[in-house]
């Protein structure tokens, strides 16, 4: 009897929603926390985006644009930048935004604990000039600030002193790895980890609502064929990413559309420079042919990339011939050309290098990290065994692979790089320079690569405000990187989202699924 | 000692069903004789792979990539080369690695058997006969080992075996490891069956009239009560293959199965079955149905196996 | 009996902390939680100091000693990946793993012994006869096929059934139920299916041969040839009968359901521990993993002991031997 009437509640309760735009989403990996400064990962910045914002944001192209802040502009000769904030803005739980809150959550995201504290480097100072405007010193003239810190989230000073959430905790969680208060377009309304995630819109959001979402709702599905059927079957309107071998067959699916688009994300080779010999090697176990530059080129050369992206990436993916795809800032547009195709000059090269016979050696390669990762390491065996190099191919699960790389257990290995920043001195600062702890920079170069002048050039590139001198520099970078192959870049990851056709969204490079831009129709 | 009347030992109920009736009820059992027919073709196939196959799968410098994601019995669009059963995304004939795959699925999955079986007999023996301590560690073991799900026992295999072996075997290490991981998880079965069979048989007649005339005990529980406890213990082994190859494809499944570069019928299963919805049915399909077969024919053996060898049943 | 008892029971003690050392020395095998838990931009400092923060860099033995200490007293930490207590992320996703395997249970036993006395009765019938083989093609395909068919044809060709998920469920007290709404119960059958039909098999083929056995003692062929109906003799007597064997390997089963729930809840994307385990191995969860093992531990030899016990007051000549399925 009971039963009954909260049955009857509950329906009556639910009849308002009854034309209600519910959108349901899913993707691969659940956002690990909800605190935006705890974890420096895309599937929590991409999804706590929707909820909370920065000072700037990016557009639909990537471009930086005001959101938190009306405007901003450099102080005096590059000593920092001055950010103007918008006022009449409020939190989901109606408190007031000001300058305080932003004084506040430097301070949250810059501390020692937090994940996204690099991002705060270049900062010496910040100074609240009055409740609506902020300047950021920096210790050197940093032109592409604003940008870098489009992802720093601004959070409620009072509301997290009042949860006790003034830092994140990592190890432990607290209130705001489950809670959310935010200034974004979209509020959560129920947490479950690993299981579902609900949205609402924030009715006194400060922008003009371009979705008609009235709920929208999140599930992890890990396995892609599950994802797949759940959106072909409507039980989801979207997930991202769709398997690169079903878009030929959603394409002719009316029901689907997919959406395809370049992402940031370059896949390359890289090398152990460092080494004195090879470590999975048969019998080259005196000598590490990949120092020598000739052997890298051989690699480049014996490489078919077209036909990679042609079979395994069934033509949708750009070759790339830098560390940064096209779509970034800072990409060398006069050295786009790719070492070609051509398996004789690779073993002229091989030959020239003293290694007519070839060698063998031990590839290394993560299996559930990037776009058929395995599949392409298994061309690429293919493909150099060809010209008489022949790998050892050691496929394995991204949690054992980043210690494998650190441990140096690797003769060649795969390695895919987004710059977080958009631009190409990141993937320099982290992949070319000489890893040095001190100076924060090399720390993903697992081979050691080590160029004098690439480390003289990175702190130039860094605070030159000249845009013309600053690609100059970035220009002679690409051409001592692509000259001594340091790495063999091969192609840009794609992005595919696939959607059911009654649903409009807006892909950005980044891969963030913004939520302010869906229409259902 | 010699004029001590031993009594005549019985013979074994294996033995007494090979002379007069196993081979009769085989004849007359269809699905035994089809079933059979099925494994024995497979197995053929499995065996002589590099005399069949059109191409060797495993070996890397020999696959085109353009030759990639052919259907069957259709020229490629950019080589013009056919395939039989189409090829996989790698380009490789998916006839050729499914008799490659097979060796492996089939070399997994009786090796692991073997190993299992081998430990098992000689825990369950040791176990029945000693008694005592010795017996409540073993059993003990096997609870243990029954704890845990034999997925999460090979996982763990896995894991000791790549931290331990040195790195240049890492890539062979792959397929003994799943002997191993498999093995381990299904050896207590035999081992409860056997010392089942044994805590009966050892206070046989026979068997103390052994142990009164010095026999040792490793020549009783080998000799005599060994011979004892072969009908069930053939019974369990051949279920036991069927589902060794389909652990073998589940591990696949997990990401500890065979490597991509040398599949099992596992692996290809698991690799087609990222292909189920983008129409490249064949990569998924044929493995698929080659294991089902493989597996069913040797459940079915199995299945007649256990009626035939209990007389009591017929 | 009472020092039969203790005596058991000790060694199921021992047999967890054994479990417990083995799950333990798994963690250093599975990768390192470290770079799950921090981003592209840190440093080989951040990783130490984390590192340290966790307790990675003691030695084994302290971790495992500090492991257990917290075990005893119920506290199982924190998981990395998700920052809250592991105790309570189980408690969590029980409800979702126990009604998935309740459900797949009763299937597998109501089919497994329908079918099993049927085919038993009729041994020798054609229809018998293909239900026996049948049963055998659902243990001859791996399980997650078997998934990945079912939701193939019964979510995305015909638009039945749901893909994923558990459906709405319904709160009562801190225990989510999928019972008590039409889309949880309809996400219930594929995943139930999934799981339930090699339990299904195995229940069928042990009832069938158990029967048969039983239907050729000497106090069945006395019974029909008092004039007993066949149903009479086939239900009442034989069937009964046959239980006590079908009873242990139902429960030793349990344990198995709940184990392999892994499999079709990572198909299913089904909300419980099992895939709770699996997101855990790759996110290197170690807490989570460990806290998992042990209490699949500790289920596995509760029901063993348990049976143990049973069968010393039903038949003391029996004790501990028991040489059931697996």
């Amino acid at each position: 009897m009971k039963r009954s009437i909260h049955l009857a509640a509950f329906l009556a309760a639910l009849a308002p929603f009854a034309q209600a735009e519910e959108f349901k989403w899913a993707v691969t990996t659940d956002p690990q926390t909800m605190d935006p400064h705890a974890v420096n990962s895309a599937p929590v910045l991409g999804f706590l985006n929707n909820v909370y914002e920065g000072l700037v944001r990016r557009g639909k192209d990537m471009s930086v644009e005001p959101a938190l802040a009306t405007s901003w502009e450099p102080i005096g000769n590059g000593e920092g930048w001055r950010f103007n904030l918008r006022e009449g803005v409020t939190f989901h739980d109606g408190s007031e935004f000001t300058a305080e809150d932003v004084l506040f959550s430097y301070q949250r995201a810059s501390d020692e604990v937090s994940d996204t504290r690099s991002w705060f480097a270049p900062v010496s100072d910040v100074v609240m000039v009055d409740d609506y405007t902020v300047d950021f010193m920096t210790t050197a003239p940093n032109p592409i600030f604003p940008g870098s810190i489009a992802n720093w989230m601004i959070m409620d000073s009072g509301w997290a002193e009042a949860n006790n959430t003034t830092l994140p905790d990592k190890e432990n969680g607290n209130y705001a790895s489950l809670n959310t208060n935010g200034t974004g377009a979209f509020r959560v309304t129920s947490r479950e980890p690993g299981l579902r995630t609900v949205l609402e819109p924030f009715e006194n959001w400060w922008g003009e609502a371009e979705h008609n979402i009235t709920r929208a709702e999140l599930t992890p599905i890990q396995n892609p064929a599950t994802a797949l059927a759940a959106l072909l079957s409507g039980d989801v309107d979207f997930i991202n990413p769709v398997p690169i071998q079903d878009v030929a067959r959603l394409n002719e699916n009316s029901d689907i559309d997919v959406i395809q688009g370049i992402e940031a994300r370059v896949i390359m080779l890289g090398f152990p420079h460092e080494a004195d010999t090879l470590k999975y090697s048969s019998e080259t176990n005196d000598a590490n042919p990949f120092a020598d530059v000739r052997v890298r080129q051989a690699v480049a050369h014996a490489i078919n990339v077209p036909a990679i992206l042609q079979t395994i990436m069934r033509g949708n993916a750009e070759p790339v011939s830098q560390l940064v795809s096209p779509a970034m800032q800072g990409y060398v547009s006069e050295l786009e050309a790719r070492p070609e195709y051509n398996p004789d000059r690779a073993r002229e090269l091989l030959a020239e290098a003293g290694y007519s016979d070839g060698f063998s050696f031990g590839l290394k390669c993560p299996n559930n990290r990037y776009l058929n990762d395995e599949a392409v390491c298994q061309a690429i065996t293919g493909m150099l065994a060809q010209v008489g190099v022949t790998a050892t191919l050691d496929a394995m699960p991204v949690q054992n692979y980043w210690p494998e790389l650190r441990a140096d257990n690797y003769d060649m290995y795969l390695l895919g790089w987004s710059p977080g920043t958009f631009d190409a001195e990141h993937p320099i600062r982290f992949l070319a320079a000489t890893p040095n702890e001190e100076k924060r920079v090399g720390s993903w170069n697992f081979g050691g690569y080590s160029n004098a002048r690439v480390d003289e050039l990175l702190p130039m590139i860094q605070s030159e405000i000249d845009a013309a001198s600053r690609q100059a520099m970035i220009d002679e970078t690409t051409k001592i990187l692509q000259d001594e192959m340091a790495y063999v870049p091969m192609y840009v990851q794609p992005l595919v989202w696939g959607t059911r056709s009654n649903i409009e969204l807006t892909q950005r490079p980044d891969n963030f699924f913004i939520l302010r831009w869906v229409t259902v129709n | 000692m010699s004029d001590f009347p031993i009594p005549v030992k019985p013979k074994s109920r294996l033995r007494i069903a090979l002379d007069s009736d196993l081979f009769y009820t085989f004849k007359r059992s269809p699905v035994a004789m089809v079933s059979a027919a099925v494994v024995l073709v497979l197995v053929l196939s499995a065996v002589f792979a590099p005399l069949i196959a059109p191409t060797n799968p495993f070996n890397p410098a020999s696959l085109n990539l353009m030759n990639g994601f052919t259907p069957p019995m259709t020229p490629n669009a950019f080589t013009g080369e056919s395939f039989f059963m189409g090829t996989d995304d790698q380009g490789r004939d998916v006839f050729s690695t499914i008799l490659y795959g097979m060796r492996i699925s089939l070399f997994v999955g009786v090796a692991a058997v073997f190993f299992a079986m081998v430990l098992g007999i000689t825990l369950g023996l040791i176990s029945g006969y000693v008694g005592g301590w010795t017996e409540t560690i073993i059993m003990r073991t096997a609870d243990v080992q029954l704890t845990f799900p034999s997925i999460l026992v090979a996982m763990l295999i896995f894991g000791i075996a790549k931290g331990v072996t040195p790195v240049e075997y890492r890539d062979q290490m792959a397929i003994w490891v799943l002997i191993l991981a498999i093995g381990l998880s299904d050896w207590v079965q035999f081992a409860r069956v056997v010392r089942g069979a044994t805590l009966v048989e050892k206070n046989k007649e026979y068997v103390q009239a052994a142990r009164l005339i010095g026999r040792t005990p490793t020549a009783i529980m080998l000799r005599h009560i060994l011979p004892n406890v072969l009908s069930p213990v053939l019974v369990i082994a051949t279920i036991s293959l069927a589902l060794a190859i389909i652990a073998e494809a589940t591990l696949s499944f997990l990401g500890v199965g065979a490597p991509p570069t040398q599949p099992s019928l596992g692996t290809l299963i698991r690799i087609g079955q990222g292909f189920l919805f983008s129409g490249e049915w064949w990569i998924l399909l044929f493995p698929a149905i080659t294991l089902l077969a493989l597996a069913l024919s040797v459940n079915l053996l199995g299945d007649w196996l256990r009626d035939a060898l209990n007389p009591r049943l017929r | 009996m009472l020092a039969y008892i203790i005596r058991r029971a000790g060694q199921s003690a021992l047999v967890l902390l054994i479990v417990g050392l083995v799950a333990f020395a798994m963690f250093r095998f599975v990768g390192d939680p470290i770079d799950n838990m921090l981003g592209q931009e840190r440093t080989a400092e951040d990783i130490e100091r984390l590192r340290a923060q966790l307790g990675l860099d003691q030695p084994f033995v302290v971790q495992y000693y500090k492991f257990l200490e917290g075990a005893v007293q119920g506290n199982f930490g924190v998981s990395y990946r998700q920052g809250r207590p592991v105790a309570e992320i189980l408690l969590e996703r029980a409800p979702a793993t126990l009604e998935l395997a309740m459900v797949s249970g009763v299937l597998a036993i109501l089919f497994g012994i329908a079918l099993g006395v049927f085919t038993a009765i009729r041994r020798d019938g054609w229809l018998a006869n293909v239900i026996m083989s049948a049963s055998l093609i659902g243990v001859s395909l791996p399980t997650f096929l078997i998934g990945i068919l079912l939701i193939y044809l019964f979510s995305v060709e015909l638009g039945w059934l749901p893909s994923f998920g558990r459906g709405e469920t319904v709160d009562l007290g801190g225990w989510s139920t999928g019972f008590l709404t039409e889309s949880g119960l309809k996400a219930l059958i594929l995943p139930s299916i999934t799981l339930g039909l090699y339990q299904m098999t195995l229940i069928m083929r042990l009832v069938r041969s158990e029967m048969l056995e039983v239907l050729r003692q000497d106090y069945i062929r006395f019974a029909r040839a008092r004039g007993l109906r066949d149903r009479a003799v086939n239900f009442r007597h034989a069937l009964k009968n046959t239980m006590v064997p079908v009873i242990t390997v139902i429960g030793l089963q349990l344990g198995a359901i709940i184990a392999f729930a892994i499999i079709t809840e990572t198909v299913f994307q089904w909300p419980g521990v099992g895939l709770l385990f699996i997101n855990a191995i790759q996110f290197v969860d170690i807490p989570v993993m460990a806290a998992y093992l042990m209490l699949i531990s500790v289920m596995f030899v509760g029901i063993n002991l348990l049976v143990d016990i049973l069968y010393f007051f039903i038949d003391p000549r029996l004790r501990a031997d028991r040489s059931g399925g697996h």
